[in-house]
Formats: structure tokens, sequence, C-alpha cells
């Protein structure tokens, strides 16, 4: 008789839970181990030559703000972007620079005509393409979907966070508030 | 070293599991179903920006081969071996659909084929400009106007402003040039002292710099470029589209149009990081011929070619951008030149200056202190110059409303500026941005002269970028 309640009891408890707390209930349900999905989150990907593997994300805003221009190993850092208009693309201006498209063009513009920034983004249609240019160009720094990611290049982990881990901070999507 | 391994029982590399189980299956559907035309479009125009970035590497890669043969005309060919491995570089890389389809087994970064890597560590970019095309790049920035005020002698008048031409050229990972040519209608005027015609044009390089950057910690540059006395010199230059205002602060006029500071330098430039962790410290060290002394007053005041002395000017700014607070910048800059007037006696020039900075798309707030100090030799007298000026603005939108109160007090005997004196007051005004790169700029100013009467103005300004 007690078994028989308790399956009734956790069942409602459990509808009480995603009615309440839904973000919770999707890991509940869907990801016990509070994996996010590879097609939500933003891989940074770098060449496999490059001995960079974790960057903060202040660090990172300062190499995608062009206000680093070399790596470690003396190579120049090249920043290659996915075209305007691309969710993957959105998601990078929200999360690490912070400003929209039209702020973005000004800032590359502006960091050109004063010198800060020698070299400008490269722009690139398709996270293939940014795959490719990655993996032939050294210095190279991009974003795919994590879902995109494959052997060829390196993804670095973002405040040590891969991907794939529950507290990686560059989603898709702007986070949920818990 | 950290990176990335494929464990292949995550979610993407199950998918492939998946994939290899239903491909007979999928490749049934691809064969009977006809794939849309939109997305047949789309990879047809992803393939081709995709082969066009393949075939200039190859032509990059051959340029490098002819220039080896070249220069090792007694060394062997390359072997075909050899030829592979760069090709193979230039294999594109496999989408995971791809693989998956393939029924490779996946395999960690450390055991990726060296041959398809190896080239790009044994041949980096070529450090040499590619003759075969130009690889100047071309940025434009001008302004029209439409001002008044009641300043004895001026008129409700049109004016062409700057047609400024920013030109870049990445000539090597290493080397850029930078340069930008200034068409302007005269006539200058040389603290109130007019030189030139009216309603003519005339040409300007006012920046001429080849840049060679090592790392983050060195940069050097050679030729002409703005002094780097506090901040608003380096940020804006001769571009009016960058400004939030219709124009410079008093402090910052160029010399041609009455400004106290030597603008523009030609020597030596080296910048960089400092390493300072978070609190961001950069610093600019410079040397360079200064300004001229301005005697005759109708005097060219860059000294692009020669300089009036063997004194150098030199220059040391300092400033942080700290981690914490993105957007601020706090600095302090320290110049000193010799010059020698024709009949006066050698003037000793110091300028100390100071700013604090504060820019984030939607706000800014510039705030720059200075002084200018004049000794002339064999003289206890010294003639310090002060002057300062704040700038706020917000943007609501396509609108940025701002303000900005400007001062300079210049001693009446001034040796080297003697016209100057006196000059304050506040700007107020509106910025409309009608697209990216229009901006349309309506602005108010009062100043409050010694000895003369306030003067009025307004200006109606278009600026633009293209």
């Amino acid at each position: 008789m007690r078994r028989r309640l308790g399956v009734p009891i956790t069942a409602a408890l459990a509808v009480l839970l995603l009615d309440v707390c839904p973000h919770t209930a999707v890991h509940a349900a869907g990801d016990p181990q509070g994996a996010v999905q590879p097609d939500q989150t933003l891989a940074i990907v770098v060449n496999q030559s490059n001995p960079v593997a974790n960057l903060t994300l202040q660090e990172l805003r300062t190499v995608f703000l062009g206000e680093r221009s070399h790596w470690p190993n003396g190579r120049r850092i090249t920043l290659v972007m996915l075209e305007p208009g691309q969710p993957e693309r959105k998601a990078i201006l929200r999360e690490i620079y912070r400003m929209n498209e039209n702020d973005f063009s000004r800032h590359f513009l502006q960091g050109l005509f004063t010198g800060e920034v020698f070299v400008s983004p490269k722009t690139l249609a398709t996270p293939v393409g940014v795959r490719k240019f990655v993996f032939n160009v050294p210095g190279a720094i991009g974003y795919v979907r994590a879902s995109d990611v494959d052997e060829s290049v390196k993804v670095i982990r973002v405040d040590g966070h891969l991907p794939e881990d529950k507290d990686y901070g560059l989603r898709l999507q702007p986070h949920a508030v818990k | 070293m950290l990176s990335r391994t494929f464990d292949p029982n995550r979610p993407v590399r199950s998918g492939g599991t998946i994939a290899r189980r239903a491909l007979p299956f999928l490749l049934g559907i691809l064969l009977t179903a006809p794939l849309p035309a939109q997305q047949a479009v789309a990879e047809t125009a992803s393939d081709q920006q995709t082969i066009q970035m393949l075939l200039q590497r190859i032509d990059r890669l051959e340029a490098r081969v002819a220039q080896l043969e070249a220069a090792r005309q007694a060394a062997p060919q390359p072997s075909a071996a050899k030829l592979e491995s760069a090709a193979l570089a230039l294999v594109p890389a496999q989408s995971p659909a791809q693989m998956t389809a393939q029924a490779a087994p996946p395999v960690p970064p450390a055991t990726v084929p060296e041959s398809r890597v190896e080239p790009e560590l044994e041949h980096p970019e070529p450090e040499r400009m590619d003759m075969s095309k130009t690889l100047l790049r071309i940025r434009g920035f001008g302004d029209m106007s439409l001002s008044g005020s009641n300043a004895s002698g001026r008129t409700t008048s049109f004016g062409l402003g700057q047609l400024n031409l920013f030109i870049t050229s990445d000539i090597s990972e290493k080397f850029k040039f930078l340069s930008e040519i200034v068409f302007e209608s005269g006539p200058d005027n040389f603290y109130e002292v007019p030189g030139g015609r009216s309603n003519q044009f005339s040409v300007d390089i006012e920046r001429y710099l080849l840049q060679y950057s090592y790392n983050d910690y060195f940069n050097l540059a050679v030729g002409r470029y703005h002094t780097a006395i506090g901040f608003y010199n380096t940020a804006y230059h001769h571009s009016t589209w960058f400004q939030t205002t219709t124009g410079r602060p008093l402090l910052f006029q160029f010399e041609d149009t009455g400004g106290i500071l030597p603008i523009h330098n030609v020597g030596v430039s080296a910048s960089g990081r400092l390493p300072s962790g978070p609190l961001g410290l950069h610093y600019v060290a410079e040397i360079g011929n200064g300004r001229a002394s301005r005697s005759p007053l109708q005097d060219e005041p860059v000294q692009n070619e020669v300089d009036e002395n063997n004194h150098k000017a030199f220059n040391l700014a300092l400033f942080a951008r700290p981690e914490a607070v993105h957007g601020l910048q706090i600095g302090f800059s320290g110049y000193h030149d010799l010059l020698t007037p024709i009949a006066a006696p050698p003037v000793s020039e110091t300028i100390l200056a100071a700013h604090a900075v504060y820019m984030v798309p939607n706000f800014e707030w510039l705030n720059e202190v200075m002084v200018v100090r004049h000794s002339p030799q064999g003289s206890a007298r010294v003639f310090d110059t002060p002057g300062f000026y704040t700038q706020i603005s917000k943007r609501f939108g396509s609108y940025r409303p701002y303000f900005r109160y400007q001062y300079i007090n210049a001693p009446n005997s001034e040796p080297i500026f003697p016209n100057v004196g006196l000059r304050a007051g506040p700007s107020v005004g509106l910025r409309y941005d009608a697209s990216e790169s229009v901006a349309l700029k309506l602005q108010y100013d009062y100043n409050t002269l010694r000895a003369q009467p306030a003067v009025n103005g307004l200006t109606l300004q278009l600026g633009f970028t293209f």
C-alpha cells in the first residue's frame, strides 16, 4: 500500500516541479547530468598547433575585440566571424562583444583607423568555411556550434569549461533565469 | 596541453554511430528525393566561396614555391612527397556528417596526420607582398556643414569639410602601411593669421606610417603620426564621422586651424602593452621633429622634412584600461621639445596631459586636462597655458545628445601662440545616425573670449564614411 501511494505522489511532485521550475525539469527529464545540447552551445575553435587551451571570458573578449594581437607562440591572431544574421554570430555579439552589428562594425573600423587593430576580422558564410579557415591559418580563432566541431580544429576551454559542460557560458540562446 | 577529445559515447559521436547504421536508408532517400532548390543554391554559394579561398591559398603557395626555387637554384627540386603533403593541407576538412558517413573511427587531435598540419608550420604566411595584385584598402570619410556665428567677419556658409582617404595595406604578417590623405579647402588659420586662399582645395598627408607589429608588447611605427598627447588626438584623427560632436575640442584643434598642440609629428613611435595583468597598462614612446616654432607664423607647422634644430621632440604616454571596467581608460603623457624661433631665444616646450575616459557604445564621458609650458632660455619667466574639456553623451536609439565644456587660457604675452588668449564655453548638440554610415549633427557653441564679445555659433553637419 505504501509503495502504491508512493508512485502517484512521486508523479505529482514531478509535475509540480515541471510547472514551478521548468529549467531544472528539462535537465531532470532529458539530461540527468545537466549537459547541454551541442547544437545549442558555441565552441571557440583555434588551429590545432595553437598551444592555448583555456581562456577566461575576459581574455576571450580582448582577443575578439582585437585588443590582443598575438598568441603566446608569436602567431598573429586572425579572427574569423560568421556573416551577419547568423545565430552563432548573434550569440557572440551578445555574449562576448556586448554590441550590436553597427557597434561591432564601428569598433573595428575605429580600431583600424587608430592603428590599434592590425587586421580586421575575416567573415565567412558557413561553419564549414570557418573550420577550414581555422585549420589552414595557424593563428586563427573562430566559433562554431559545438555540434559542428570536428578534429580538424581545436576547441579551447572558456573559464575552464568545454561546450558540453553544464557551466559553459557561450550558448546560442540567452541564459534562462533560474 | 588541454584539447578536446572526441568521446564516441558523447551525443555527437553517438549520432555518428546511428548515421552509420542508417546510412543505406539515408542513401536511398537521397537518391530518390531531390534536394530543395534553395538549399542547393546556398550550398553552391558556400562552395564557391570555399573554392575561392582555396584557390587564393594555392596561388600563395605557388608563389612561395616559385620564390624558394628562385632563391635556391642549386637546391634539389621539392620532392613529390613534399608537394603532396602541402596539397594535403589544402584538402578541405570534412564535415561531421561526411566523416560519420565514411564510418571513420574518431581520431583524437594528437593523432591527426602530421602531413596535414606540418606544411602550415613549416611555411607560415609568406613575409612578402604579392606583386600580382594591390593590397590597398581605402576607406573614406567626409563631412559637409552649414554654419554661422556672430563673430566679426564670419558669414553663414555652406562648407565642405575634410575629404579623408584612409588607406592601409597589409604588406605582410608583421608590416602594414597606413595613411590619411586629406583634401580640404583653405585658408589655413595659424593663430588667427590666415594663410592660403579661401575656397581653394589643398592636399595634406596627415598620417603616413609604416607599422611593424612584433607582438602585443612592442609595435613600431615610422613616419608621420598623431602625437600621443592625451586621448582625443589618437582616437579620432581626421574623421568627423567618428566624433560625436561637429568638431574637435579647442585643445586638439589642428595646427593649421589655430591649435596649440603639436598634433602631428614626424619620427618614430613605439607602443604596446605592459605586463600588468588586469590593470591593462599600455605605453607609447615617441621621438620626432616636433613642431616648428612658427616664425614667421605662415610657415608649415609640421616639420615633415627638415627640423629647425637638432633637438628632437619626445613624448611618453602611459595609460591603463582596467579589465574590471571595460571602456575605462586613464592615462597621462609628457612631451618635451625645443623651439628655435628666428630673432628670439630658444623656447623650451613642455606639455603635460592627463585624461580619464569612459566609453561604451551607449555612453561616453571624456575628460582631459593639460598644461603647455613655454620657457624662453635665458629668462626666468615661464608661460603656462592650461586647458581642459569635459564631454558627455548618451545614446537613445539613433539619437545621441551631447554636452561639452572647454577652456583654454593662454597668457597675453605667450611667445609661441600670442593670439590664443582665453577661450571657454559650453557646446550642446544632438547627433542623429541616419544610417550605419551617415550622421547628422546639430551643435550650438558659446565661447567667451578675453577682451572681446562672446561668440555664439550654430553648426549643422553631415558626417559620413564610405
